[in-house]
């Protein structure tokens, strides 16, 4: 991590909407050429954080630095945001949208666009497609060479050959030197992440690299003809079940009562240990937080 | 045509569909061929664009193909979930229950029953008297879901049922569709999660309205022309037009064998990208050849 | 800023609906308050009855200020009273004079506001020569002649825009993809969402027209089952033509702007606010395209006059033949948008027998 330095560093963030605590306490950072990714449940609280970074909701406790000072319109200048909504003029065409950011970030049009996004540089926005509307919403928040990127959600409904071309503009901005802040819930987004962290309930439970989360959680994979069955006995008795292939899964929780269970249910069935993914992580951390 | 087998075999043969747009027809769906049986989950794969919810509207009856066949069970035995949330965001979940029951003519005791078990297994009988509309996204699609299969239906068709779903509700949609699945219905959805795709019985992956590959999601690899090589730094060059980031490491496709590390056991995702990437060169080389029109 | 000022420009200018509510409506208004907006109507239908009918007809055609004000359109030597004010119920006339009796008798239609106004001074002029009584409204009150249209004004409300609003609601939310998969027949479907508004407009408007009564004092002279009938019409006409705009909007917004079109020129110009009478020829003939102004007719007629289908069938008529066509019309469009969509040159498939509904 040699000349990192933080651009975005939070403390103890706390933010409640009447009886609702949005955020608890979250302290989080971002450094120069990282990619964070933001993951959790509806309501654990990410929208709410990504405001406060951008200044748009105020904090009742703890600090949210950007840039070294709190969130202001001229830090606001130094970041690019693509919202999920990508926040394009659907009316417009593809190129008065680029005039638009342009002229509201106060640079030049560029004169070099990308070729498909020149292309269709006189459709409107609306008749376009989704994945070319991502591209086009990328290259409106790099305008301005922005130096922290926020991204909600970046390439939710998207072909894969579509979000690894995405991806591919993340790591080379992040390669360049930016910082980038995304949230998301897919998996394979939060693969390509440097850091995770995982929020629930308004507090951040897990952070650090994929294997770090994940760390110390197993599952155990199911494997047998009648997967249908043990499918059914393990869910029946409430257990996070999922399924991988043919395989059953069930994660957090220990070989033997999976076996009491479905020895119960007369099914046989092959069981072994295996690392737990990322989303039956979430699933337990969420369990947990609900429960507890 | 559409004709209606109670029974099955269900599914599309080489359907055709087109629409009529201000610049000319647009062929939607070119010679779509999908089978959707009983007892498993079918998964349609495929970008913005790609026709899924052009396809799962035509199971469902509501576009009628220009070419080809439909079959279908009639259409009380259907169950469809739209893209768009599915509930009706004024009305209470329970009102939302009762309203479908009604169009659906379930008899009290059987509408009490499904209500119990569908809000049950979804976790959404402690917010039954809440309006739909201060819901999750999460929440609100498993309500959707639980409205689709409230009649308990033969064939259950599910638009996007998880796109832009949290992680958490999405695991326990999948539950609730593997469920329904094993309790002997077909079920088939549109899904632009590779991971998810990767555990129906039989996916469909679709491009620009063409197939790119039907069959079972293990099997797809065998289906990639070309080889697809895992490096550690992206491929320079024009290369690297054909590479992709997977997690710390690049994968890329080339169309003819190459040095390089090849990668034994591509992903679904691997594979479409690869599958995307050979089509369009082929596109773009073999215009001309497209009269054969190779199914892969 | 300059960029914000040219991207809100680009935006309006594809947004057509917005763009014709700039252009349309300073127009309509011009329209309406350059030509139409008159209180004065320069001549009264008049009837003569009685046996002095041809000298009074005489009389009144040769003194300059009655002549330009009254156009004789009937004159009755074997005509009385009762004629007079059936005549004058009917609509037919505004002002009738009855002679044989001590003096001369006028009556004046007070239903008929501004002709009333019109007539009061035209009678004045006449002096103690004539007795005149003002019938249906005695004290010329505007809300007695405001309330009977006004209850059209709120069906037209209702009718269009709320029930736009419902309908488009529904696509926007996107379950009309589900409503349609749903086993419904499009009949049902279509009827389920209007019978609620057609029932609301009902209640309102006998909430209306008894309040009327209650706090104005409105009297009811005529048949309330016909007025009833008369209503029930042209609720369908509004219901058509919300159902209509509903087809037209894909958003609430779109929906209700649209509705403003087909709401503002009927408030202005089908004669509850300024009378037709007083427009000029080209801009009445724009009020006699649209449906409140005959509901106007027929509420004002049964309310106020106590008219009677005799009198009120061309209104009727009209408005019935609006409504088949106007809601046929909108129905069959609302029902695309719920039936299967075919690919263009494809061949109607033969259905099993399940599929027919």
């Amino acid at each position: 991590m040699n000349g990192r330095r933080p651009i975005v560093e939070v403390d103890g963030a706390v933010k409640r909407f009447g009886r609702l605590t949005a955020v608890d306490g979250v302290s989080l950072t971002v450094h120069t050429g990282e990619i964070v990714g933001l993951l959790g449940a509806n309501g654990a609280g990410k929208t709410t954080l990504i405001k406060t970074i951008l200044g748009i909701e105020a904090l009742h406790g703890g600090r949210v630095n950007v840039f070294g000072t709190a969130p202001s319109r001229a830090t606001r200048q130094r970041l690019g945001y693509v919202p999920q909504g990508l926040g394009l003029y659907v009316q417009l065409s593809v190129k008065q949208n680029i005039d638009f950011v342009a002229g509201a970030f106060g640079v030049r049009t560029p004169t070099s666009i990308p070729e498909d996004i020149a292309t269709h540089a006189h459709h409107q926005v609306k008749d376009v497609g989704l994945g070319l509307q991502r591209r086009l919403a990328f290259f409106c928040a790099l305008l301005h060479r922005p130096e922290l990127l926020v991204l909600d959600e970046p390439t939710s409904g998207v072909d894969p050959l579509a979000r690894a071309r995405l991806w591919d503009t993340i790591h080379a901005q992040a390669e360049a030197g930016a910082g980038v802040l995304v949230s998301t819930h897919s998996m394979q987004e939060a693969e390509q992440c440097d850091v995770l962290v995982l929020m629930s309930s308004g507090r951040n439970v897990a952070s650090g690299t994929q294997a770090d989360v994940i760390a110390g959680t197993t599952a155990v994979e199911v494997r047998s003809p009648v997967w249908s069955m043990a499918f059914e006995a393990l869910s029946a008795a409430r257990l996070p079940v999922t399924l991988a292939g043919r395989a059953v899964r069930v994660a957090g929780v220990d070989r033997a009562r999976i076996a009491a269970i479905l020895s119960a249910a007369s099914v046989t069935a092959d069981l072994r240990e295996v690392p737990a993914t990322l989303e039956e992580k979430m699933v337990l951390v969420h369990r947990r937080t609900a429960t507890g | 045509m559409t004709s209606s087998s109670p029974d099955g075999p269900w599914g599309l043969s080489a359907c055709c569909v087109r629409f009529g747009t201000t610049h000319g027809t647009v062929a939607a769906l070119e010679e779509i061929s999908l089978a959707v049986p009983r007892g498993q989950v079918t998964a349609v794969v495929g970008g913005d664009g790609a026709g899924k919810t052009t396809l799962l509207r035509t199971l469902a009856g509501r576009i009628v193909p220009a070419a080809g066949e439909v079959r279908v069970p009639p259409p009380r035995r259907i169950g469809f979930l739209p893209s768009a949330s599915g509930v009706w965001n004024d009305l209470t979940v329970d009102e939302n229950v009762e309203f479908v029951g009604r169009a659906y003519a379930l008899g009290r005791s059987r509408l009490a029953a499904r209500r119990l078990d569908l809000l049950g297994r979804a976790e959404l009988l402690g917010a039954a008297g809440r309006l739909a509309s201060r819901l999750s996204g999460g929440m609100r699609r498993k309500l959707g879901f639980c409205l689709a299969l409230l009649h308990e239906p033969d064939l259950v068709i599910l638009d996007e049922p998880t796109t832009g779903v949290d992680p958490v509700s999405r695991v326990e949609l999948w539950r609730m569709i593997a469920e329904t699945a094993s309790s002997g219905s077909a079920v088939v959805l549109s899904t632009t999660y590779l991971d998810e795709a990767e555990r129906a019985a039989s996916v469909l992956v679709l491009d620009d309205g063409h197939t790119l590959y039907s069959g079972e999601p293990q099997s797809i690899a065998a289906a990639v022309p070309g080889t697809i090589v895992h490096t550690p730094v992206r491929p320079p060059g024009g290369a690297g037009e054909s590479a992709w980031r997977r997690g710390r490491e690049f994968r890329a496709w080339y169309a003819d064998a190459t040095a390089g590390e090849v990668l034994d056991e591509p992903d679904l995702e691997d594979a479409v990208i690869a599958l995307t990437l050979a089509r369009s060169s082929e596109g773009d080389a073999g215009r001309r050849d497209r009269a054969g029109g190779a199914a892969r | 800023m300059l960029a914000m000022i040219i991207k809100e420009f680009r935006e309006l200018r594809r947004d057509k609906r917005t763009l014709a509510m700039l252009i349309a409506l300073p127009i309509l208004l011009l329209v309406v308050f350059g030509f139409a907006a008159n209180f004065t109507i320069k001549t009264l239908n008049t009837a003569v009855l009685g046996p002095g009918a041809p000298l009074a007809r005489q009389l009144l055609t040769m003194r300059p200020q009655a002549a330009e004000h009254l156009k004789i359109v009937v004159a009755d030597a074997s005509g009385d009273e009762g004629d007079a004010r059936g005549l004058l119920r009917d609509g037919e006339a505004d002002v009738a004079v009855v002679t044989g009796g001590e003096k001369p008798l006028v009556f004046i239609n007070g239903a008929n506001l501004f002709a009333a106004q019109s007539a009061k001074i035209v009678v004045a002029g006449l002096g103690e020569v004539v007795t005149s009584e003002i019938l249906f409204n005695p004290e010329l009150k505007t809300s007695w002649v405001m309330v009977p249209a006004l209850v059209g004004l709120i069906l037209t409300f209702i009718g269009m825009l709320i029930t736009s609003i419902g309908l488009v609601k529904e696509r926007q939310s996107g379950t009309l993809e589900q409503l349609a998969v749903l086993p419904f027949k499009p009949a049902d479907v279509i009827a389920g969402k209007i019978a609620p508004y057609l029932l609301l407009a009902s209640v309102d408007m006998v909430a209306v027209t008894l309040l009327a009564r209650w706090i104005f004092n409105v009297p009811f002279a005529g048949n309330p089952f016909l007025f009833a009938l008369g209503a029930l019409i042209f609720l369908f006409v509004v219901l058509g033509l919300g159902v209509f705009v509903s087809t037209i909007s894909e958003t609430v917004g779109q929906a209700i702007q649209t509705a403003m079109f087909f709401l503002m020129p009927q408030i202005l110009l089908s004669g509850f606010i300024f009378p037709l009478a007083a427009m000029p020829a080209g801009v009445r003939w724009i009020g006699y395209g649209l449906p409140l102004t005959y509901f106007a007719k027929i509420s004002q007629g049964i309310i106020l006059r106590g008219a009677g289908l005799a009198a009120l069938w061309i209104p009727f008529v009209v408005l019935t033949a609006m409504a088949l066509l106007i809601f046929s019309a909108a129905v069959l469009r609302f029902r695309r948008t719920i039936t299967p969509a075919r690919s263009p040159g494809t061949p109607v498939p033969k259905l099993a027998e399940e599929f027919q509904s």
